[in-house]
């Protein structure tokens, strides 16, 4: 059993960095949610605040570094180009060694470069913008936002569609790394 | 209406509007990378000034992006930091440049809105 250092990159940029993003936004979500007035008393407003601030810090802080790692190291192997010889119009053995092409090779998996690939790579660079102005507000205000409830609301929108944003990303990515592993 | 118990919303205000700008130009990018050429080439951020390698235009598109998100962020935050806005009013704008930027990756979208160009490759 052994991983070459792609697979180690691709798995700690999806699952780790992922799972990492799918518990700070859960966290962050119910933080944020519970965070009024009419749900808990001032004492239980301290309480939170704390583990509300790092769990959106996380959150942004780790839609950065996957974004970054998927852009700049696992992408590049996944769009690599064939060297001549390689025939770019049959799925064989040698073209798997280049996703990208080998996806686009035949009809049958060709969308998923079309459609998932081309839409990941590019949604989800939206995660962190949103996932930082949140982190932002949550620092900015800390516990006194259990008195602005619009941005509380508003926190609540960006942190899910930052989520949503994400999590297109991350469902494609691992269809694609199914049907084309980088290894 | 201004809540006088906290400090003013402006700042949190520009940082959701530049989150949206943010989304908005990668969308934009994009677009123009699949409607001209010399956009395309010009993006390749990794190539033309040593940002990765072998990312293509998917580097500049990410990286201007970056600093349309953090730029923007810095020249509103410094225009409102002192300022209670009607925040239902910049969230509002800021909802729209995000759902405007969601819908210029996605696929079908941006390959109509090349279509329309006749110069496009």
């Amino acid at each position: 059993m052994e991983f070459t250092d792609r697979e180690l990159w691709t798995v700690l940029h999806g699952l780790g960095l992922g799972t990492l993003f799918l518990l700070a936004f859960g966290g962050g979500l119910a933080g944020l949610y519970s965070l009024s007035s009419r749900l808990v008393t001032p004492e239980g407003v301290a309480e939170r605040t704390p583990r509300l601030l790092i769990g959106s810090w996380a959150m942004a802080i780790v839609a950065w570094l996957t974004v970054i790692s998927g852009t700049f190291i696992a992408y590049p192997w996944y769009r690599a180009t064939p060297p001549e010889g390689i025939d770019r119009t049959v799925q064989s053995p040698e073209l798997l060694d280049y996703p990208r092409y080998w996806l686009l090779a035949s009809d049958r998996t060709a969308e998923w470069h079309r459609l998932g690939m081309e839409w990941k790579e590019h949604v989800a660079w939206i995660a962190p913008f949103l996932a930082t102005a949140v982190a932002f507000a949550v620092l900015y205000y800390g516990a006194q936002l259990v008195r602005r409830g619009e941005i509380r609301r508003a926190a609540i929108i960006f942190f899910t569609l930052a989520f949503v944003a994400a999590g297109v990303a991350g469902l494609f990515g691992a269809f694609i790394t199914k049907a084309a592993p980088v290894a | 209406m201004q809540d006088l118990q906290t400090k003013p919303n402006g700042p949190v205000a520009a940082a959701f509007v530049a989150a949206g700008v943010g989304a908005l130009v990668l969308g934009i990018f994009v677009v123009l990378n699949e409607v001209s050429t010399d956009i395309s080439n010009f993006l390749k951020f990794d190539a033309n000034y040593g940002l990765g390698s072998g990312v293509g235009p998917l580097s500049g598109k990410a990286i201007l992006a970056t600093i349309a998100f953090f730029g923007s962020w810095l020249g509103l935050g410094l225009w409102v930091r002192a300022k209670e806005v009607n925040f239902g009013r910049w969230f509002a704008v800021s909802l729209v440049l995000v759902l405007a930027g969601f819908a210029l990756t996605f696929p079908p979208i941006f390959e109509f809105i090349v279509e329309l160009f006749p110069a496009a490759e």
